[in-house]
């Protein structure tokens, strides 16, 4: 043991047990990337990397399968979702730390809190008994007869509005990340010291031009952690979207269309696959969005440490 | 010559928090182009006092003014006073050093572009005044669009006094600037304080005496929410009237 002070037992048992612990967590990563590997290698050999990620097919009959329809779908949740949810979330956010009277603060704070507490299944049973008939009926109809009626972004609103579609699920994975954006984005705008909002103040700026040029830059690092958090949580969402979605393997033209994405594939199907080769692209998938995921993650990482080197100081 | 009256505090009472009454009964000439100090222990409610010129306190809520003080005759604890306009007519400048997470140069134009000046020209003839009339021009002409975070700490507050003063304040205020900087830095500020009392009427507060002797002209010490004396620099610090000021300056208590 090199880390250990060969001190005495209780140090020693201190010391073991904590690295242990630590260590665990490293061998769970390990353990899951083998068994996918593991698991995928027969869609691996028959489909290829580039083939697998390329192709649009997903047939268990004929055996042919891809991952490009569910990789599509999952982004254009994901990015529906944060392109509704970011605005909300910092609107949220700066109405709370910096124009809402306090009395206003807590009650609004607890509510973000709230929403944040609640399963994702309980949100995708409201998204289908309640949000998709409304979303069929009024809302989805009315944006046809409005925006849809333009000229190129008419396509995004083709076809008959059922409520189960990639509109609604977007809707409901942007509630559902909005609370943890907020949160975030909150906290990191408490942050900003407040001699320096009060330095704003002192040369004449409004809350407006306080918030907008001294709030948002203080703390864009944190926000767009907040932002990459929530990211990463759309990506993986399952169940919410799995009820409203659709579980369509097409490549979706309209908001309108019935989609999937990687983890609702993989909830509505592992106990459909009956060919071991159908199984085995499940897994494929599944290691597919933890490399994504993973990426994703690097990516914010590193823009995160490139920032904070750029500040700190 | 006698000097102008800028600002005239008259009977002037200030509540925190709806009771706490931090500020009592104050009234105090400032005189145009003079440079006042405000002096006393902590928490005797000179920086209180400081805030109340530009309303700084109405950021907070349940706050209390009563009483008047009256800037060129004109009440500025009134309610329909434009906060906005009063703010970039009375600067202030803080304890720490408050860049904005921005560039220099940027500290500087944001004043400017809240007063409407958008002209490319104007701003940069502008910047590079404020930054002259701080004395920091020659240490940063070099690197305007660099970040005010790389300035050092007495740069930093510097750079806060010329983005003040781009504005061209009427009246600038100063809550202990000096207090988180090193000896040299605070001599450059100290120097800047009195070099710009000709164009500027100038609040100070702070700790330190030396400094109060050194830079003011006018010289008030609180005590307890009270103003025990004001009057001359010189005749507070030589020959003060009162004994709890003598008792202060010559540092048996405090």
């Amino acid at each position: 043991m090199a880390i250990a002070p060969k001190k005495n037992i209780p140090e020693l048992l201190f010391y073991s047990l904590t690295a242990v612990a630590s260590f665990t967590v490293i061998i769970f990563i390990i353990g899951i990337i083998a068994v996918l590997l593991k698991e995928s290698s027969l869609a691996i050999g028959k489909f290829g990397v580039v083939g697998f990620l390329t192709s649009t097919a997903w047939n268990p009959v004929t055996g042919m399968f891809g991952a490009a329809t569910t990789i599509y779908g999952t982004f254009l949740t994901t990015g529906l979702a944060l392109l509704f949810a970011i605005p909300t979330a910092i609107g949220i956010a700066i109405f709370v730390t910096e124009i809402a009277p306090n009395y206003l603060k807590a009650p609004i704070g607890i509510a973000i809190e709230l929403l944040a507490a609640i399963p994702s299944i309980i949100y995708g049973m409201w998204g289908l008994f309640t949000l998709a008939p409304i979303m069929s009926k009024y809302i989805e109809p009315a944006l046809q007869n409005s925006i849809g009626k333009l000229p190129l972004v008419g396509i995004l609103f083709e076809g008959t509005p059922m409520g189960i579609d990639l509109l609604t699920a977007s809707v409901i994975l942007a509630i559902m990340i909005i609370p943890f954006t907020a949160s975030i984005a909150r906290d990191s705008f408490n942050l900003t010291p407040s001699v320096v909002k009060e330095s704003a103040y002192a040369i004449g700026a409004t809350k407006w031009e306080v918030v907008k040029n001294v709030v948002l830059p203080y703390s864009k690092l944190g926000v767009f952690g907040g932002v990459a958090l929530s990211l990463g949580r759309a990506l993986g969402e399952t169940m919410a979207v799995a009820f409203v979605l659709g579980n369509s393997h097409k490549i979706a033209t309209s908001l309108f269309d019935a989609a999937s994405t990687i983890t609702v594939s993989l909830a509505n199907e592992f106990t459909e696959a009956d060919s071991d080769i159908y199984l085995s692209s499940l897994y494929y998938l599944a290691l597919v969005l933890f490399v994504m995921s993973f990426i994703i993650l690097a990516i914010a990482k590193f823009f995160l440490l490139k920032a904070e080197k750029k500040y700190s100081r | 010559m006698t000097p102008t009256t800028e600002i005239e505090v008259k009977n002037l009472d200030f509540y925190y928090s709806g009771d706490i009454h931090a500020l009592q009964k104050i009234s105090l000439p400032i005189y145009k182009y003079k440079v006042t100090a405000l002096i006393g222990p902590s928490g005797c409610g000179k920086t209180t006092l400081l805030r109340c010129f530009n309303r700084m306190h109405d950021l907070y809520p349940k706050h209390r003014y009563e009483g008047e003080i009256l800037f060129q005759d004109k009440n500025i604890l009134a309610n329909d006073i434009d906060l906005i306009n009063l703010r970039s007519r009375v600067g202030m400048v803080f304890q720490k050093p408050t860049p904005f997470p921005m560039s220099i140069a940027e500290n500087i134009a944001y004043g400017l572009r809240l007063k409407g000046i958008k002209n490319k020209s104007e701003l940069v003839g502008r910047i590079e005044e404020a930054l002259k009339h701080a004395a920091l021009w020659t240490e940063v002409r070099d690197k305007l669009n660099a970040s005010a975070y790389d300035l050092s700490g007495g740069q930093q507050q510097r750079l806060v006094i010329a983005r003040a003063l781009a504005v061209e304040p009427e009246v600038l205020l100063f809550d202990e600037p000096t207090s988180a900087l090193d000896p040299i830095s605070t001599a450059k500020i100290e120097e800047l304080v009195v070099s710009l009392k000709k164009d500027v009427t100038i609040i100070i507060v702070t700790h330190n005496m030396q400094q109060a002797a050194r830079v003011s002209d006018m010289t008030g010490f609180l005590y307890m929410g009270d103003l025990i004396e004001y009057g001359s620099t010189e005749k507070i610090f030589t020959n003060p009237d009162n004994k709890q000021t003598d008792d202060y300056i010559t540092g048996r208590f405090g």
